[in-house]
C-alpha cells in the first residue's frame, strides 16, 4: 500500500467515524478524539500559554464539536474544522482572561518558509514563540506551525487577512530579535 | 507558561515548520469530554426520545439513512457486535466466522477477531431466518428498491473485503476489527429493512 492510498484510507476510517459519531456513538467519537487531541492541545496550548486554560480549552473543543456535528461536512477536513472551534475557543477564553491588544496596521506580504539562519532547540523557539504578543503568536502559529494560509488563518482568527500579514511581519520581527538571527 | 514537551525536544529544527504540531496533554482529558456529553444528552431527553420514535416510525428513512451512510463511507456500516456465522450463500452475504477464519488462514494464527465473536443462537436464527428470505422478498419490492439492495449489499462485501484484506495485514488492529463487526452488523441493518419493508408493502 502507497502512502497515499494509506493516506486515504485513514480518511475513510475518520469519515466513518463520523457518521457513527453523528448518530450518538461516544466510542467513535472517542476515537476521534484520541486521534487530533494532540494537534488540537498544541494549538490551544500556544494560544493561550497556560496549560490548564489549553485543557479547558480542548475539552471545550471537542464539546462543542460534538453539538456542531450534524453540521460538519465530512468532504471537508475534520482537523480543520476542529482546529476552527479550538481557535474560537482559545479566543474566547482569553479575551476573559486579558485585554484585547490593539491590532497592528495592515502590512506588507509575509511569506516564506519560516527557515532559521542556524538549527535552534525546539524548547529555545518554543519559548521565543511563547514570549510573543497575543496578535502575533497566533497569526504566527496557524501559518508557519499549523501550515494555514494568510485568508485561512485570517478567517479562523476573525481578522483582515492584511492584519493577519501584519502580525506574521511583526512576529517576524520579533522572533529576529530574540532569536538573534535571521527568519526567512 | 507550562509546557511538556517530548523527551526529544533538544532536538534542532531549521524551520518553524518542523515544530510538532501535536503535544500531548499532560492527564487523559477524555472522560472529562465524556462526562459533559452525558450532561448533554441527559439535558436534551426531548429530542433524543423524538429522534428515536422517528427512526423506529420510519423503516424508510432508516433504510436511507443506512443507504446514505453506506454510499458515503466505502468503509464505514455498522451495528452491534455478537454476529454469528451461518450456512449457506447468498450473493455479497458473507458469514462473519468466515471472514475470522480467513483471516486467521491469512495470518495462520487466532485473531483477536475470533474471540470477538460469542455464539448468540438467536442472533443466528434471526440472520439465518433473513437470508433465507431474502431472495423471496427482493421479489416484492419494486426494482428500483430491489436494485438498491442489491447495491448496498455489494458495498456491504466490498467493505468486507477490503477490511478483511487489511486485517490480513495486521490483525491485531482493533479499529479495524470494530468496522468489520459493524460492517456485518450493517448488514443485518440492511437484511432487516428488507424484511420491514417487504411486509410493508411500501417498498423501500
Amino acid at each position: 500500500m502507497t502512502e497515499a492510498q494509506a493516506g486515504d484510507t485513514r480518511v475513510d476510517w475518520e469519515g466513518a467515524l463520523v457518521q457513527r459519531a453523528r448518530a450518538g456513538d461516544t466510542r467513535a467519537f472517542e476515537r476521534l478524539y484520541r486521534e487530533h487531541a494532540g494537534k488540537v492541545y498544541g494549538l490551544c496550548l500556544r494560544m493561550t500559554r497556560d496549560a490548564q486554560l489549553a485543557e479547558d480549552c480542548t475539552q471545550d473543543t471537542f464539546i462543542n464539536a460534538w453539538r456542531a456535528l450534524a453540521g460538519f461536512e465530512t468532504r471537508s477536513s475534520l482537523s480543520t474544522w476542529l482546529h476552527r472551534i479550538a481557535v474560537n475557543v482559545s479566543l474566547a477564553k482569553r479575551r476573559k482572561s486579558s485585554p484585547v491588544e490593539p491590532a497592528p496596521e495592515e502590512g506588507e506580504d509575509v511569506a516564506g518558509e519560516w527557515t532559521l539562519e542556524t538549527p535552534v532547540e525546539v524548547h529555545e523557539i518554543e519559548t521565543a514563540i511563547g514570549a510573543l504578543p497575543d496578535g502575533a503568536r497566533d497569526a504566527l502559529v496557524l501559518h508557519a506551525l499549523y501550515g494555514y494560509s494568510h485568508g485561512e488563518a485570517a478567517q479562523m482568527l476573525g481578522i483582515a487577512e492584511g492584519t493577519c500579514k501584519a502580525q506574521l511581519h511583526r512576529a517576524r520581527k520579533l522572533l529576529r530579535e530574540r532569536l538573534g538571527m535571521e527568519v526567512n | 507558561m507550562t509546557r511538556h514537551h517530548d523527551p526529544d525536544a533538544r532536538t534542532r529544527v531549521r524551520s518553524l515548520g518542523e515544530l510538532p504540531q501535536a503535544i500531548e496533554p499532560q492527564r487523559d482529558l477524555w472522560p472529562g469530554i465524556e462526562a459533559r456529553l452525558d450532561e448533554i444528552e441527559a439535558k436534551a431527553p426531548l429530542a433524543t426520545a423524538g429522534q428515536t420514535i422517528r427512526r423506529r416510525n420510519s423503516a424508510r428513512l432508516r433504510w436511507l439513512a443506512a443507504a446514505a451512510m453506506i454510499a458515503s463511507v466505502a468503509v464505514g456500516v455498522w451495528i452491534g457486535r455478537s454476529l454469528l456465522p451461518l450456512a449457506g450463500a447468498v450473493p455479497g452475504v458473507h458469514s462473519p466466522a468466515s471472514a475470522a477464519s480467513d483471516v486467521s488462514a491469512a495470518t495462520g494464527a487466532p485473531t483477536a477477531l475470533d474471540a470477538a465473536y460469542v455464539a448468540d443462537p438467536r442472533y443466528e436464527r434471526q440472520r439465518a431466518e433473513l437470508l433465507r428470505s431474502l431472495q423471496t422478498r427482493l421479489a416484492s419490492l419494486p426494482p428500483a428498491s430491489r436494485a438498491k439492495v442489491l447495491a448496498s449489499l455489494e458495498t456491504i462485501h466490498q467493505a468486507k473485503e477490503d477490511l478483511e484484506r487489511a486485517l490480513g495485514k495486521d490483525p491485531g488492529n482493533a479499529l479495524l476489527q470494530e468496522l468489520l463487526i459493524n460492517t456485518y452488523q450493517d448488514e443485518m441493518r440492511v437484511l432487516t429493512d428488507v424484511r420491514e419493508a417487504s411486509d410493508s408493502g411500501k417498498g423501500i
